[in-house]
């Protein structure tokens, strides 16, 4: 009877365009528009040339390699740095005035950097000096080995600079204010997905209205067979359960492998995470099917509300996150949608998972409480009207 | 014959309003009994009340035998309900739809299989039965409602409403299957306001109005509560008024109109109602054309008993 139940209840509702409309289709749709609305930020705001200095001393004068190449990523439009030559003395006193990000200088005929705090600009400095020393090196194989007339033509700036933005697109921000862009466009993200758990909460609720008689018509018919609400009730709820579920991960895997959304690398948590979100949002949808009377358009709305709300405050429309969290933590930690998207926050950015475990701990009490007032509904026979 | 449904005294308020009071009714093996009230006469509360679906004030319902209950499983399984909606899946086919409300009575798929086949027959829907409900029209759509309510074969059958707003195909289609369904053994609680449906397929008729019973008994039983015995309608091209005077004094007439050239005359119960118009016509040189005589409806009887139209 279960599965006969189950059948068919995954069946109408796979065939239920609308609802997996919204559930399948729109959140892959607003995580491709995320995307390219933020990789024009990325080029925006991400390299914008900033200060540095070269020391210009002897040793300088001598690295003709690295003159050349550094000289290539400070000119022109794409150019990642603007460089003032000074002497070392200048340099330490800019830098101390915070008026460079860093310096670079050379001794022992290599080019050390000396910076004043760690950021993302004095990733892409050091990894724009080492790509020009392994490119020095290749230039200078090339030319005691006379392999060609000139050097200096191996030398491919496009290359270096290629490589330094990669490099801090993949940089391993360690504290939090590392890459505030990288930092920002992650959260929409995840919030995102927090979103497309949210929808799970519409699904569940169409999935019991079915079942209840004072829901539906449909639910008459099964009030007055033979088999136990809660079988029904249990096959419905499982039936919207995986489809969300499937929906979810593969948006994490569309994110992860298509789009290159950072989630770090515990994948089991990272399904659990949506496990979970999924859940909280499935016994919300079935709270709300049996404390409303009737399968009306204010479900909807509330889940609506309830997301939208939590998308908002966890970051959503804007870096606001942290502000948020400030100003009014409690509501990302009753939020369904703030718990989803701080734990992905959490697994991402900390080494540590006590602030994940507290977000995962905080979606499975969410699902308790709601599955526990269902339950009284649930259990009700006889109806006062339906 | 057994009883498989009694009711006794059963009382049901929402909230403040009383939409069933105080009923008290048997329903007898292999009978369709029929359920007449108007609108909002608490046909479908009764019923509802009946399936356990709704708490009710007082009362005790037992079938088969048995003090039914929500969980009562083993009653539930040879119960077999049509609603007054149409209640199915737009996403299933009309096979689809019938196998799934099928299937919460009947494990067994090859069992399943054929009795989807002989409810899809009994509508008529063999040749709809991959379409969608949304490509059905509505008299194909309460047929489909009705296969869905009853192919796991019940032994007690409740209808309510079946063919609200059906074409008269479907509605012949829709009659014709119930009184074999009866005729398959089973018992029927047929709801409707529509008399002619009553008078064509009900054994016996239960006529509420307000949350009572007001008549009850075979048609011929109720119409026999008639005061009026028939009504006759005369097609006549020229009357004075004096002579429409005249006629409301002839023996057993009760009511005279005439109007755009019909005669119309109600007679209460009596001998020879017809003839003596017939002479009076004749010895006053009076021409008429057809002449037809009706007996009283179920309409009359209720239009008697509560001073009101049964439908509006
Ligand atoms: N859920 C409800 N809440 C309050 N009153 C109700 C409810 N359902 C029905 N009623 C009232 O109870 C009375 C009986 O209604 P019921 O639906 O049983 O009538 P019915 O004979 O089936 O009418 P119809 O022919 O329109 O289907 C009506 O006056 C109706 O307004
Ligand atoms: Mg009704």
């Amino acid at each position: 009877m279960f599965w006969h139940s189950f059948k068919y209840a995954f069946s109408t509702l796979i065939k239920n365009r609308a609802l997996m409309f919204w559930t399948l289709i729109f959140p892959f749709a607003l995580a491709l528009m995320f995307n390219l609305a933020f990789m024009r930020l990325h080029d925006y705001d991400v390299f914008e040339p900033f200060e540095v200095a070269v020391v210009n001393d002897a040793g300088y004068d001598k690295a003709e390699i690295f003159k050349e190449a550094f000289k290539a990523l400070s000119e022109g439009d794409e150019r990642l740095f603007n460089t003032q030559y000074v002497s070392k003395e200048r340099a330490s006193e800019l830098l101390e005035n915070e008026e460079i990000e860093g310096f670079v200088y050379i001794a022992d005929d290599e080019p050390h950097i000396q910076v004043k705090k760690n950021g993302s600009n004095q990733t892409v400095l050091a990894t724009a000096v080492e790509q020009i020393m392994q490119s020095s090196q290749i230039i200078e194989d090339i030319a005691t080995q006379k392999l060609s007339e000139s050097p200096m033509a191996y030398l491919n700036a496009e290359q270096i600079y290629q490589n330094a933005v990669a490099t801090v697109a993949e940089a391993e921000p360690n504290v939090k204010d590392d890459s505030r862009v990288m930092n920002m466009v992650v959260i929409e993200f995840y919030t995102l997905i927090a979103m497309s758990c949210m929808q799970g909460a519409m699904l569940s609720s169409e999935m019991i209205d079915r079942a209840l008689p004072k829901n539906s018509h449909r639910g008459k018919r099964i009030a007055v067979a033979p088999t136990r609400k809660s079988v029904v009730v249990a096959s419905n709820l499982l039936a919207s359960y995986s489809i969300l579920l499937v929906g979810v991960l593969a948006l994490i895997a569309f994110m992860r492998f298509v789009l290159g959304v950072e989630f770090g690398a515990n994948l089991g948590l990272i399904c659990a995470h949506a496990a979970a979100g999924s859940l909280a949002a499935t016994m919300l949808g079935m709270f709300l099917s049996i404390a409303l009377k009737t399968n009306s358009g204010a479900k909807n709305i509330i889940v609506i509300i309830i997301t939208m709300v939590g998308c908002l405050f966890a970051g959503m429309f804007g870096g606001q996150k942290g502000w948020f969290d400030s100003m009014m933590p409690f509501i990302n930690k009753i939020s369904p949608v703030g718990l989803i998207t701080d734990g992905y926050y959490a697994l991402y950015y900390y080494e540590d998972l006590g602030r994940y475990w507290m977000n995962l701990g905080g979606l499975l009490i969410i699902s308790a409480v709601f599955l526990i007032l269902s339950i009284r509904g649930l259990r009700r026979q006889r109806y006062d009207s339906i | 014959m057994k009883t498989i449904i009694e009711v006794k005294n059963l009382v049901k308020n929402y909230k403040s309003k009383r939409a069933v009071d105080g009923l008290s009714f048997d329903v007898m093996e292999g009978e369709i009994l029929g359920l007449l009230g108007p609108n909002g006469s608490g046909k479908t509360t009764t019923m509802n009340c009946i399936l356990a679906l709704l708490k009710f004030d007082e009362g005790k319902i037992k079938i088969f035998g048995k003090e039914m209950a929500p969980d009562a499983y083993d009653i539930k399984s040879k119960i077999g309900v049509v609603f007054q909606d149409v209640a199915v899946f737009d996403e299933l086919t009309v096979q689809g739809n019938i196998d799934y409300f099928c299937g919460l009575y009947i494990q067994d798929k090859n069992t399943r299989a054929e009795y989807v086949e002989d409810a899809l027959k009994l509508v008529g829907l063999e040749e709809n039965k991959t379409q969608y409900p949304k490509q059905l029209s509505g008299g194909l759509l309460r047929r489909l409602n009705i296969a869905c309510g009853i192919a796991h074969k019940p032994k007690l059958i409740f209808l309510d409403e079946p063919t609200v707003a059906v074409d008269p195909q479907s509605r012949n289609n829709i009659l014709e299957g119930i009184k074999k369904l009866r005729d398959d053994g089973a018992t029927i609680i047929y709801t409707t306001h529509y008399m002619e449906e009553v008078e064509i397929l009900c054994d016996r008729v239960i006529i509420l109005d307000k949350g009572k019973i007001i008549a009850s008994g075979t048609n011929d039983e109720l119409k026999s509560l008639a005061k009026i015995e028939e009504k006759v309608t005369v097609e006549i091209p020229e009357m004075n008024p004096k002579q429409i005077g005249a006629l409301e004094q002839i023996k057993n007439v009760s009511a005279v109109s005439y109007e755009n050239g019909v005669l119309k005359l109600v007679y209460n119960r009596g001998k020879n109602n017809l003839a003596d118009m017939i002479k009076y016509l004749d010895d006053n040189k009076i021409q008429y054309n057809k002449i037809f005589a009706e007996r009283p409806t179920l309409n009359d009887v209720f239009l008697e008993l509560t001073g009101k139209e049964l439908r509006d």
